[in-house]
């Protein structure tokens, strides 16, 4: 009885993806998956760099969420697709952006609220997006449209050490993993394709990936990539 | 004088050698105790300002534009293969505004990889970009190191361009180790400075022979010979293949301490002397000049053996003074003794010349006489006070001799027979053989043994003629013949004064010295008339 359910679920997910596959993708019937899981070698520490002098900033609220929550994997050489708008939000918490690193389509809005009791800004000199909100204080909140494609880096010009990415995609083959790592970039077309783990501190490792049609593809990475003898 | 001198200088100039050879050890243990201490203060101070240097660099890594442009272009190269130059551009002009914040000759942002991404500064030439530039990698926040690149060595202090965890680079600013931060370093530290690297030295401050010592004596200890001076060493800084030397010569600055520490014992020496000679001129003054003059007023006293004046008081010696006045009570004391036994000698003479006149009755006062005349004839002749005592005392004594003659010759009332004359004439050197026995009566010798003398030089005992018989003998021998004359005698009466007088006359020149004879006329201003009382009176006088 267990198994005839998980059959029809499968069933059911078959026939929703094909349904979806169909609508967007002329050869969906040829389209494979990547799936994997990032796993993070080393601990993030809280700990600022400039150490020479200690400024009183709370570590512990610092990174509440996994690491994990930091990283997107996505297929470095897809075609371009049509993708619809996102809204996302990084937020200025305890003089850090929280999230440091949020995904998104092409066309979509990142609001940047400040959450501290002091004045922040949001910058960037990225060619993707070249922006600058200005100062605001707590409970103010700035928004920025990313209409190009490419990699934004979001700085603070009061705090230099606040930085934050902004990915911006014009294809829908990007996921931030789960809090196990674990991703599923579905819908991808066949054949050789580069697929990336990016970390916003870690930075980013590339795999060769042969994606069969119809079939799940594992890709496993490990970040930071371990140093090469 | 000199001699105290002598001995204070000899004194002083053995303190002074003494002196002078345990300066030159204290000095120079002083010395290089100084140098140790003063190298580990600048060594502190350098420290220090190192330390400043990390912190400032540490701040102008936090620079929020640099950091921004660095990380996006890193970020743009990576994911677009593409480079943005103007975001280059924006590094290097934040980096050339640090520049000017920073005393450093050259700042420069270093990619993780060591490849130079930005130089600014004055020596901005030697780090081209593009080249990698060894300094030290990691994840340390900060860093000193020193960095070789082909055109010099840079002392470099660095700190990491962060995000996080993140390091995108390095921002480094570099010293260039050239003679001017030699020379600076030197300022500073009041040491000389070499700087070596790879063992070749790249600056120094000192000469090239001590440098060259330096390197090649491998440095095992802190003190070395170098170019034939002992020099005082510390490493400052060892990174690398660079080592930063400060030395200072421990001869050098011995020298210029022990030279003045010389001075100054040479001073207070110098002023030794000084107060040696003022205290010895002083002493000579107040002593052994007083000293010589009394001894030397002795010596004369005793060579005149006239112990009757009495010595000076210095008034400068108080103990000079005391001997002076207790030798002059003794001269007193020793006079008065001399004029007793001088008195009293003469008493016993003068008894002795009397009791002989008084042998006859004719003769009696006589020697009296004839003393008051010769006193009369010697002050008419103008003779010192001296003098006349000779005289006097001699004319007392005159006929001394006579007391070897027999009486029935000298009372013989007729004519003498020669040899009965014979014997009168030996009176005077009876009479000199008498006074020989007395020493304090040897001035009245002559009168004695020569008044029977006569200028024509047919007188006795010798037959002396004119100027060669004294003047006492020869006045003597007037008075005695013009009292003889005014005198009664047993065979005749006295003579009056004035045939006397011609008398005299008539054999002045001949018997009598004419000189004397005009004496005795000019001392006598009554003497023609005999009948003058004063005469009468004082001859009268004197008889008794």
């Amino acid at each position: 009885m267990l198994f005839r359910v998980r059959n029809v679920v499968l069933f059911a997910a078959a026939v929703a993806g094909l349904a979806l596959t169909i609508e967007t993708e002329p050869s969906a019937q040829e389209a494979g998956s990547v799936r994997g899981r990032v796993s993070i070698g080393i601990p993030i520490t809280a700990k600022r760099g400039t150490s020479t002098y200690s400024r009183s900033v709370p570590t512990v609220a610092l990174a509440p969420e996994s690491e994990l929550r930091h990283v997107v994997v996505y297929v470095k050489d897809a075609p371009k697709t049509a993708v619809a708008p996102m809204r996302a939000e990084i937020r200025q918490r305890n003089e850090n952006f929280v999230p440091r690193l949020v995904a998104v389509t092409v066309g979509s809005t990142v609001d940047f609220p400040n959450d501290d009791p002091i004045y922040h800004n949001v910058f960037s000199l990225s060619r993707a997006k070249t922006f600058d909100l200005g100062r605001f204080p707590q409970g103010k909140s700035r928004s920025e449209l990313f209409d190009k494609p490419g990699v934004v880096k979001v700085f603070c010009q009061i705090h230099s050490h606040m930085s934050a990415t902004v990915m911006v995609f014009d294809h829908r083959w990007f996921e931030v993993p789960d809090q196990q790592g674990m991703f599923d970039l579905p819908g991808v077309p066949p054949g050789m394709h580069q697929v990336t783990a990016f970390h916003e501190r870690l930075g980013d490792t590339t795999q060769q990936v042969r994606i069969e049609p119809g079939r799940a593809t594992t890709v496993d990475f490990v970040l930071p990539v371990p140093a090469q003898p | 004088m000199t001699v105290t001198f002598a001995t204070v200088a000899v004194i002083l100039t053995i303190v002074f050698i003494v002196i002078t050879l345990d300066v030159r050890d204290r000095v120079r243990a002083a010395e290089t105790d100084k140098l140790r201490v003063s190298e580990n203060v600048f060594t502190a101070l350098e420290t220090k300002r190192q330390q400043d240097q990390v912190a400032a660099m540490a701040t102008l890594a936090e620079n929020p534009t640099l950091k921004a442009a660095l990380d996006t272009y890193f970020t743009e190269r990576r994911f677009s293969g593409s480079s943005d130059e103007q975001l280059r551009a924006t590094v290097m002009g934040e980096a050339a505004k640090l520049a000017t914040q920073t005393p450093a000759d050259v700042l420069a942002v270093v990619e993780n990889n060591g490849r130079i991404f930005s130089s600014a500064g004055p020596a901005a030439s030697h780090w081209r970009l593009g080249d990698t530039v060894d300094v030290p990698r990691g994840s340390q926040a900060t860093f000193q190191s020193v960095a070789v690149l082909p055109t010099g060595a840079f002392r470099v202090t660095g700190a990491r361009l962060t995000f996080g965890d993140r390091v995108i680079g390095a921002l480094v600013a570099g010293t260039n180790l050239d003679a001017n931060y030699a020379q600076e370093l030197s300022n500073l530290s009041t040491a000389g400075v070499v700087i070596t690297v790879n063992n070749a030295v790249v600056a120094r401050t000192v000469p090239e022979n001590v440098a060259r010592d330096l390197v090649a004596s491998k440095l095992t200890a802190a003190t070395a010979t170098l170019g034939g001076e002992e020099y005082a060493i510390r490493t400052m800084l060892a990174s690398g293949p660079a080592r930063i030397y400060t030395l200072t010569s421990i001869d050098a600055a011995a020298r210029s301490a022990e030279r003045d520490a010389l001075v100054a014992v040479g001073l207070i020496a110098f002023g030794g002397f000084i107060l040696a000679a003022i205290g010895s001129f002083i002493l000579a003054r107040l002593l052994s000049e007083p000293i010589n003059r009394v001894s030397g007023e002795i010596a004369t006293m005793t060579n005149a053996r006239e112990f009757g004046r009495t010595l000076e008081l210095t008034g400068s010696s108080r103990e000079v003074d005391a001997l002076t006045t207790a030798f002059n009570d003794l001269m007193r004391g020793l006079s008065a003794a001399e004029a007793e036994t001088r008195s009293a000698y003469l008493g016993a003479i003068r008894a002795l010349a009397a009791a002989l006149d008084a042998r006859d009755p004719y003769t009696a006062g006589h020697s009296e006489r004839v003393g008051t005349l010769s006193v009369m004839m010697g002050r008419m002749m103008n003779l010192e006070a001296g003098a006349l005592e000779v005289l006097r005392l001699g004319a007392l004594l005159h006929d001394i001799g006579k007391i070897g003659v027999a009486d029935e010759i000298l009372h013989k009332d007729g004519p003498l027979t020669p040899e009965e004359f014979e014997q009168i004439k030996r009176h005077p050197a009876l009479g000199a053989r008498i006074l020989r026995q007395v020493p304090f009566l040897a001035p009245h010798l002559p009168i004695v043994e020569l008044h029977h003398e006569r200028p024509d030089g047919r007188g006795y005992p010798f037959g002396f003629r004119g100027e060669v018989i004294p003047l006492d003998a020869r006045i003597v021998h007037v008075a005695d013949a013009f009292d003889a004359m005014t005198s009664a005698r047993a065979y005749r009466a006295a003579l009056p004064a004035s045939v006397a007088f011609a008398e005299l006359q008539r054999f002045s020149g001949t018997q009598f010295d004419p000189a004397c004879v005009e004496a005795l006329l000019a001392a006598m201003p009554v003497s023609h008339d005999i009948a003058e009382p004063a005469l009468a009176q004082l001859l009268a006088r004197q008889m008794v």
